[in-house]
C-alpha cells in the first residue's frame, strides 16, 4: 500500500503570499512540469485556488487540463513541481477523501442501479449507515433522480448517467469537486442547472474546479485559468480577461492571448 | 486496509453479478455441463506408472514375467517385503504393487500361476493399464509355450475398488478444473470492464487502496466459488450418485484458496495487459495448458514424459492432486500439507501482484 506523501509543507511554499493569510487553498500548484516521453504536457504550471470559488479551466483539447487534474487526484505522478490540495500533497490518501470527482467518462457503472452507484461512492469515500442514506437521497433529490434511485444506469438517457455521475462525485459532501467536462454533451437546460448548483457549493464553502472546451459557458465561473499547449496562459475573472484584452467574449479573449504569446 | 470498502467493493461486485442473470447462469450451469461431459468417459494411454514389485519367486519364471512386461508403461522399483510393497501404494508413491510369491516358479509348472497386486484403484485408466500390462506379460511368458490352463490375478485394492464409478474418480479433477475456468476468466473480464469505461481511474481517485480493491473481489468472487463448488458437489452426489471417502469440507476449502489464487492471476494478467483485447487473449492460454497437463482429466502418467516438467508449474496440477487425495484417498491435512503449501504460495503471490498492479491501469 503506497505510504501517504510527507504532509510537510516547503517552508518557501508555506512563506507565499496567498497561504499566508486566511485557510488553506483548495488547490495549490507550483512549476508543475509533466512530460510523456518526447512531449511536454504541463510546463512550469502555477496556479492558486481559494476556497469557495468556481474555477473554470480552459483551453482546446491536448491544453493538458485532464492531466492536470489526474495529478491533483494522484492518478499519476508529475515529473517535477509541486501540487497541494486543501493543505496536503495531491493524491495523499487523507486528502483523497474530501475530494470529489466526476471523470471526463461517464465512469459509472451501467448494471447497478442509480442508488448502486451512488452508494459505493459513498462507502468509498468513508461514510455508511444511516448518513449515507440520507446523503445519497439528499444528492439524487439535488440532481433530480430521487424519483429514478432502482432503475439500472443503462436504462437511462445520456443527461440522466451524467447526472448520476455527478451524485456520485457528490455523495461524500466534499470540500474540493474536480469535474473533468462536466458539461460535455449536455443539453443547455441541464447545463444551467449545473452551474445554478456549483454556484450553490461554493456559497457553503466548498470549491469547484471544472474543465471545459466551451469557453463561453466559463463566463459563469468565478475565476477561469486559461491553459494552452501545457502552460497558463491568463488567469483572472472573465470579466477582467475581457477588459484586459478588449474583446467582447472568452473565446476572442483567448485567441488574442494565444496571439500576443506567439502560439497559434 | 478498511473493512467498509472491502466490503464496499465485494458488494458492488456481487450487485453487478445480481443484475445480470445470464451471467448467473453461466456461472452456476458451467461447473454443471463440465461435470456431466466429462462424466461420461475419458480415456488416455498411460505411460511410466510408479509401481514396486517384490519378487520373491525361488526360480526363474518371476523374472521371466518381470522381463516380459511391456516396456514403458511402469517404472518398478523393487522393494523387500510385502509391508514396504503396501505402504508405497497407501502413501501414493505407488499406483500398483506386484507380488510374485516364493512358489511362482513351481505354480508355472503346473499351470496355474497366482500374482497378488496392490492397486490404487482411484484412477480407472491406471488401474486398466497396470492389468493390463501384467496380463499381457503373464501371456507372454507363459502362454506362448501352451502351459498356462489358468492365470489368477488375485488384485487387492488399497484405494478405490474395481468398481470405483468412474465418476467418482475423475469428479475431483472436473471440480478443480471449473473453479480455475469461471474464477480465471470471471477475475479477467472484472479489470477489463472496470477498465473500459474509466471506472477503475475513478475508483482510484477515491481512497480505495489497490489492497482493497483486490480484496473485495477477492470476496465477491469467493461467494461466487461457494456456489459452484455447491453445484459440483450436488451434481456429483445427487446425479452421479458418487461416493468421497473424505472430507468434503476440506475439499471445499481447498479449492476455494485454489480460486483466490486464480483469480489473483486474473486480475494480474488483465492489469498487466495493455489492452482489454490483450487481456481476453490471455483466457485460452492459461485454460488449454493446464486442462491437458495439470493431471485433473487424465492422470499426469498420460502424458508424454517430455510434457511432464510442465505439469509441476501448473497450479491446477496442486489442487487436482490435493482434492483427489483428499476425496478418493481420504487423506488429511498433513498428506496433503505440500500441496497446500503450493497453493497458498500461488495464491500469495498472485494476490500480491494484482496489488502491486492494479493501480496502474487506472
Amino acid at each position: 500500500m503506497s505510504a501517504p506523501a510527507s504532509t510537510a509543507v516547503p517552508p518557501e511554499f508555506s512563506a507565499s503570499p496567498e497561504s499566508r493569510s486566511g485557510p488553506a487553498p483548495a488547490i495549490s500548484v507550483r512549476r508543475l512540469v509533466k512530460k510523456f516521453g518526447e512531449v511536454t504536457a504541463l510546463d512550469q504550471v502555477t496556479l492558486e485556488v481559494p476556497p469557495g470559488q468556481v474555477l473554470g479551466l480552459l483551453g482546446p483539447n491536448g491544453a493538458g487540463k485532464t492531466t492536470l487534474i489526474r495529478i491533483l487526484l494522484g492518478l499519476t505522478r508529475s515529473t517535477s513541481g509541486e501540487a497541494y490540495l486543501l493543505g496536503e500533497p495531491a493524491g495523499a490518501r487523507g486528502v483523497r477523501t474530501r475530494v470529489g470527482y466526476m471523470p471526463q467518462d461517464l465512469a459509472v457503472y451501467l448494471d447497478l442501479s442509480v442508488e448502486e452507484n451512488v452508494t459505493l461512492f459513498g462507502r468509498l469515500y468513508g461514510i455508511s449507515g444511516s448518513r449515507l442514506r440520507s446523503r445519497s437521497q439528499e444528492v439524487l433529490e439535488r440532481v433530480h433522480l430521487a424519483d429514478r434511485s432502482r432503475s439500472i444506469v443503462a436504462e437511462l438517457s445520456g443527461g440522466m448517467r451524467r447526472r448520476v455521475s455527478l451524485a456520485a462525485a457528490l455523495v461524500a459532501d466534499p470540500d474540493l469537486l474536480l469535474l473533468d467536462e462536466p458539461t460535455v454533451g449536455v443539453d443547455p437546460e441541464l447545463r444551467a442547472e449545473f452551474w445554478e448548483f456549483f454556484h450553490r457549493l461554493t456559497r457553503a464553502g466548498k470549491t469547484v474546479v471544472l474543465t471545459t472546451h466551451y469557453l463561453e459557458e466559463a463566463n459563469r465561473a468565478d475565476r477561469v485559468v486559461f491553459l494552452h499547449a501545457g502552460r497558463v496562459l491568463a488567469t483572472g475573472t472573465p470579466s477582467d480577461l475581457k477588459a484586459t484584452t478588449g474583446t467582447e467574449n472568452l473565446e476572442d479573449a483567448f485567441l488574442r492571448i494565444v496571439r500576443a504569446r506567439g502560439g497559434t | 486496509m478498511a473493512l467498509l470498502r472491502v466490503l464496499a467493493v465485494a458488494r458492488k461486485a456481487l450487485g453487478q453479478l445480481a443484475h445480470d442473470r445470464r451471467t448467473v447462469a453461466f456461472v452456476l450451469i458451467v461447473p454443471l455441463v463440465l461435470i456431466l461431459v466429462f462424466g461420461y468417459g475419458f480415456g488416455g494411454q498411460p505411460s511410466h506408472i510408479a509401481a514396486v514389485v517384490l519378487n520373491q519367486d525361488r526360480g526363474p519364471a518371476g523374472g521371466a514375467f518381470l522381463s516380459s512386461l511391456p516396456s514403458g508403461v511402469l517404472d518398478l522399483r523393487t522393494v523387500d517385503s510385502s509391508s514396504s510393497a503396501y505402504s508405497a501404494v497407501n502413501s501414493g508413491s505407488a499406483w500398483a504393487a506386484i507380488l510374485i510369491g516364493p512358489n511362482f516358479t513351481a505354480m508355472a509348472r503346473s499351470g496355474t500361476v497366482t500374482l497378488t497386486l496392490y492397486l490404487d484403484g482411484t484412477s480407472p485408466t491406471i488401474t486398466a493399464a497396470v492389468l493390463s500390462a501384467v496380463q499381457s506379460a503373464l501371456q507372454s511368458a507363459f502362454g506362448a509355450n501352451g502351459s498356462s490352463g489358468a492365470v489368477r490375478i488375485t488384485s487387492q485394492y488399497v484405494y478405490g475398488s474395481a468398481t470405483t464409478p468412474f465418476i467418482d474418480t475423475i469428479a475431483p479433477g472436473i471440480m478443480a478444473l471449473a473453479i480455475l475456468f469461471i474464477t480465471t476468466v470471471l477475475s479477467i473480464i472484472v479489470l477489463v470492464r472496470e477498465r473500459s469505461v474509466g471506472l477503475l481511474e475513478r475508483l482510484f481517485a477515491s481512497p480505495l487502496r489497490p489492497s482493497e480493491f483486490v480484496a473485495g473481489h477477492a470476496l465477491s468472487l469467493t461467494v461466487v466459488a461457494l456456489a459452484q463448488v455447491a453445484v459440483l458437489f450436488g451434481s456429483a452426489l445427487l446425479i452421479f450418485h458418487a461416493t468421497f471417502t473424505g472430507n468434503l469440507l476440506f475439499a471445499y476449502g481447498v479449492l476455494l484458496l485454489f480460486g483466490v489464487g486464480n483469480l489473483g492471476l486474473g486480475m494480474l494478467l488483465s492489469a498487466a495487459a495493455r489492452s482489454e483485447f490483450q487481456a481476453i487473449q490471455f483466457i485460452p492460454l492459461l485454460l488449454i495448458p493446464q486442462i491437458l497437463f495439470a493431471g485433473a482429466l487424465f492422470p499426469l502418467e498420460a502424458i508424454p514424459v517430455a510434457f511432464r516438467p510442465i505439469s509441476d508449474i501448473l497450479p491446477l496440477t496442486y489442487a487436482a492432486r490435493a482434492v483427489q487425495d483428499i476425496l478418493l484417498r481420504g487423506w488429511g491435512v498433513g498428506a496433503v500439507a505440500l500441496d497446500l503449501v503450493a497453493l497458498g504460495i500461488y495464491a500469495a503471490l498472485m494476490l500480491g501482484g494484482a496489488i502491486a498492479l492494479v493501480r496502474r491501469q487506472a
